[in-house]
């Protein structure tokens, strides 16, 4: 079984490089919305004539300052329609894009621009330029600093820095004393050069920069539509950081190709607003934020009155029961169909319309991974949700479930133009238009990912008869116990995220008599439920050290207990009793527990769960 | 924290208004003879939570004991009687009447003439502008003065634990430590326990025991006076230290943590 894809070749509309795709776009859509924005609590809209014109000042600005072709540009900051501007207008004038998490800290940032030789930095505003201002000292190949929001700044002057708005003035002037320079530039890039570097948020080691070319990304823009067909006036929300290599896709270049606009959440507090403002056509999320979602609606219901209580269980029940034939390939009998309709009617589309998701026609879910269970309860609220997997080093997607065919559990079959095998070791690899360039000036890392055209994944799965590749561990993070037994961590760990109480765990035992874990608990649910309990609490740490709380948990790792083979079992757990943000060297961007770094920091909490008796 | 069975304790309480909940879930403890305070920002929740003890409001859920007997949802005269008194934010004196008779209005439950006496002699020790203001309506009275009235009206009652809400609110510098000088003198002399809500953190700091923060109906945050006054949120947040920064002038605000 195979998805259909484009013509394997890397071209959307007839163009090879993003540049002339873009301006293609432009031509064609003019006055069509690309792009909105809340300003001051108003959507404001950017058409793609404004979207086009202002990535070509900005990119115009940056010659006008000596950015050469295949010069680095980096950005730091929250979705805008300027990381936008900046990224195609780098692109367009031959330039490279390169994106940096804001909740980086200034010695991170000092590694990525000299490890990418960055020459143009872009910094959202007052608080990230400091970072930058920093460290400049030690960044030798820094011409200038362009800053988007100028807030704060008015009084500040530094020969180095430039406002964002000034650099599009300089690009407009530079335009209309060479309007044909852009038209020119455009055409620099080939299909195979490098067009945008993605550091890896990397669980080990300094972070790499992976190398995608224009023929990558269009390779991959080419199956822009895999979710759903693009429909007139669809709209997207846009809040996963755009430095991660699927939103990075599925905000800037997908919609070049489906014509969608996209709508940037105003922060990251506000996206089940937002969400339910725009009521996105698709929707693509981390396995957190549907794990969120799904917490959300459960302490509701558990809130909700009896009649409410009742009328959910049933439709929900009846959503089930559709999934379930959905997933054995039976079409549903006409009862069940007309039971659905009435289930959709009066409690479900609800559900649904609570979470903004009432207009999605696809929505999908990738970059960590999932419970299946949690997939079935939104295949149960009638959403068609599609697991993804890909990586940085093949441009995002590699694997999709099929929609004729759902196998949960599995991250569905290869996208077009992709081979999959399993290496004698086990380990998931990948051939295909869309495997990277390498890694930034370092052969030997590239040399040891890219073996004879085959992207070692590094991820550790079994691909069945029928093409779904089942994705077990990260290969390095197979656990082996001192009896002897493979475990694979990852597959507990999703099955304790699925409570609502638990964010995040990471399963521990690699060489010890038993598997235990560490877990970090859902602030919000947790303390609710002590609320309802009436656990005295204070700060976090109380609400850890709660004997409720605790017995909470343990009977939450027990349920997954009862699922697994006796050795795989976890035997104690210890709670983290500190609130984590993404600035904590604990958590990746996408607020991921890095097992590497959490087994060091808690080394003495771990051990005192194994020298106890 | 000290050892011994604590004046006040508060366990689990939640208080809304209406469908605002503006305190959810909050426990704490006031150890006997001790100064504590809460500090937040505007709209926190510190306010209700003094209004829930003092019986003003009552609480949806959760559990008060004071001196060991529950009070949740008493009438306020009664937990007064029990040895609580209640300095509102904004002073509340009776403007009509005089300041004796404010005083008197104090130890209205008080039926031991010749205590009420000596506990008049010493409120007037403490301010001695009250004593020269005896006969003048307390409408006239400045706000520091009004503020001094209040809080000597609440000591009139003899009580084991006073509340004091913001009594630095809308007073002149050298006033606000005058008074917070004396709060800590009738603790000290008067042996009274004190519930302290301030804004002014930094002057709450310096005289409590110990701390409680409240963010949005919550408390997010305990220690010591000695050891918040050390951590980096409360210093940027409560106390306004603030780095200066690589350009010498930094607008944006780090996020809290709470550690």
């Amino acid at each position: 079984m195979a998805l259909t894809g484009g013509d394997g070749i890397g071209t959307v509309y007839g163009q090879d490089t993003l540049p002339k795709l873009f301006r293609h776009v432009v031509r064609e859509r003019g006055d069509k919305v690309a792009l909105r924005e809340k300003h001051l609590g108003i959507w404001r809209a950017i058409t793609w004539r404004q979207y086009g014109e202002r990535a070509r000042h900005v990119g115009l600005g940056l010659v006008a300052l000596g950015l050469r072709p295949r010069d680095v540009v980096s950005v730091i900051a929250d979705n805008c329609p300027e990381w936008l501007y900046t990224d195609l207008g780098t692109l367009s004038v031959g330039g490279v894009t390169n994106g940096i998490y804001t909740t980086d800290s200034p010695a991170q940032i000092e590694y990525i621009v000299n490890d990418s030789g960055t020459r143009f930095f872009f910094a959202e505003n007052e608080e990230q330029l400091d970072k930058i201002l920093a460290v400049r000292g030690r960044c030798p190949s820094l011409v200038k600093i362009v800053v988007f929001d100028m807030d704060g700044l008015h009084g500040f002057r530094d020969e180095q820095v430039v406002a964002f708005q000034a650099l599009l003035e300089l690009g407009a002037r530079y335009d209309r004393e060479q309007p044909d320079a852009f038209d020119r530039m455009v055409e620099i890039a080939r299909a195979d050069d490098l067009a945008i570097l993605v550091y890896t948020s990397g669980t080990t080691g300094p972070s790499k920069g992976a190398m995608l070319s224009h023929r990558n990304i269009l390779f991959q823009l080419e199956y822009a539509d895999f979710l759903t067909p693009p429909q007139e006036g669809d709209q997207q929300l846009s809040f996963l950081p755009l430095c991660h290599v699927a939103e990075r896709t599925f905000t800037v270049f997908n919609p070049l190709h489906t014509g969608a606009t996209v709508n940037f959440a105003e922060n990251v507090d506000t996206v089940p607003e937002n969400l339910r403002e725009v009521a996105p056509s698709v929707f693509f999320a981390v396995p957190r934020i549907w794990e969120k979602f799904y917490s959300g609606v459960a302490l509701r219901m558990r809130d909700a009155t009896p009649l409410g209580k009742l009328a959910y269980r049933w439709a929900i029940g009846v959503g089930m029961r559709i999934a379930e034939r959905r997933i054995r390939g039976e079409r549903p009998t006409p009862w069940l169909r007309l039971l659905y309709r009435a289930a959709d009617f009066f409690v479900l589309d609800n559900v649904k319309r609570s979470m903004g998701l009432h207009r999605a026609r696809g929505v999908a879910t990738g970059a960590a991974p999932i419970a299946p269970d949690l997939i079935k309860w939104y295949m149960a609220l009638g959403l068609e949700m599609r697991e993804v997997y890909g990586q940085t080093e093949n441009c995002g997607l590699a694997t999709a479930m099929p929609p004729q065919r759902i196998k949960l559990g599995t991250v569905g079959v290869a996208r077009g133009g992709t081979h999959v095998k399993i290496s004698p070791q086990g380990e998931i690899l990948l051939k295909g238009t869309h495997v990277f360039l390498g890694y930034y000036k370092n052969p030997g890392k590239t040399a040891e990912t890219i073996v004879d055209g085959w992207l070692h994944t590094g991820d550790v799965g079994r691909l069945d008869e029928h093409g779904f590749l089942t994705i077990t561990d990260r290969m390095k993070d197979i656990i082996i116990t001192a009896g002897g037994k493979n475990v694979t961590p990852s597959e507990i760990e999703n099955q304790l995220k699925f409570s609502p109480y638990i964010s995040d765990a990471v399963v521990i035992g690699d060489q010890r008599r038993f598997l235990s874990c560490l877990v970090m608990i859902d602030h919000e649910t947790v303390a609710q439920f002590a609320q309802e309990r009436n656990v005295p609490f204070t700060n976090f740490a109380s609400l850890c050290r709660a004997k409720e709380v605790q017995d909470l948990i343990w009977s939450e790792i027990e349920r997954v207990n009862r699922g697994l083979a006796r050795v795989e079992t976890i035997k104690k757990f210890r709670l983290i009793e500190q609130i984590l943000t993404p600035e904590d060297d604990e958590l990746t961007p996408t607020m991921k527990l890095k097992r590497a770094f959490v087994n060091r920091k808690y080394k003495d909490v771990i051990d005192g769960m194994y020298t106890e008796v | 924290m000290s050892v011994a069975e604590p004046l006040l304790e508060v366990s689990n309480v939640e208080t809304s208004y209406g469908p605002i909940i503006a305190v959810r879930g909050v426990s704490f403890t006031v150890p006997r003879g001790a100064i504590v305070t809460i500090l937040g920002a505007n709209g926190a929740g510190k306010t209700t939570i003094l209004k829930t003890v003092s019986g003003v409001m009552d609480p949806q859920k959760g559990t008060m004991r004071l001196d060991g007997r529950e009070i949740q949802g008493m009438d306020p005269d009664r937990v007064m009687r029990l040895g609580l008194s209640h300095v509102p934010e904004g002073r509340e004196v009776f403007p009509f009447l005089t300041v004796r008779e404010n005083l008197k209005m104090g130890a209205y439950t008080r039926a031991d003439g010749e205590g009420v006496a000596e506990d008049l002699a010493m409120v007037y020790g403490y301010f001695p502008v009250l004593r020269a203001r005896a006969d003048q309506r307390a409408g006239h009275l400045s706000g520091g003065e009004q503020q001094m009235l209040a809080i000597s009206r609440a000591l009139m009652a003899r009580p084991k634990m006073m509340l004091l809400d913001e009594p630095s609110l809308g007073l002149a510098p050298k006033l606000v430590t005058e008074i917070f000088d004396i709060i800590v003198r009738i603790n000290r002399e008067r042996g009274v326990t004190v519930l302290l809500v301030e804004q002014n953190a930094h002057m709450a700091l310096t005289i409590a025991d110990y701390g409680y923060v409240l963010e949005v109906g919550r408390i997010v945050m305990e220690d010591t006076c000695a050891r918040l006054v050390e951590k980096e949120d409360i210093k940027e947040f409560y106390l306004g230290v603030k780095e200066r920064g690589i350009r010498g002038a930094r607008r944006w605000k780090r996020k809290k943590t709470w550690r």
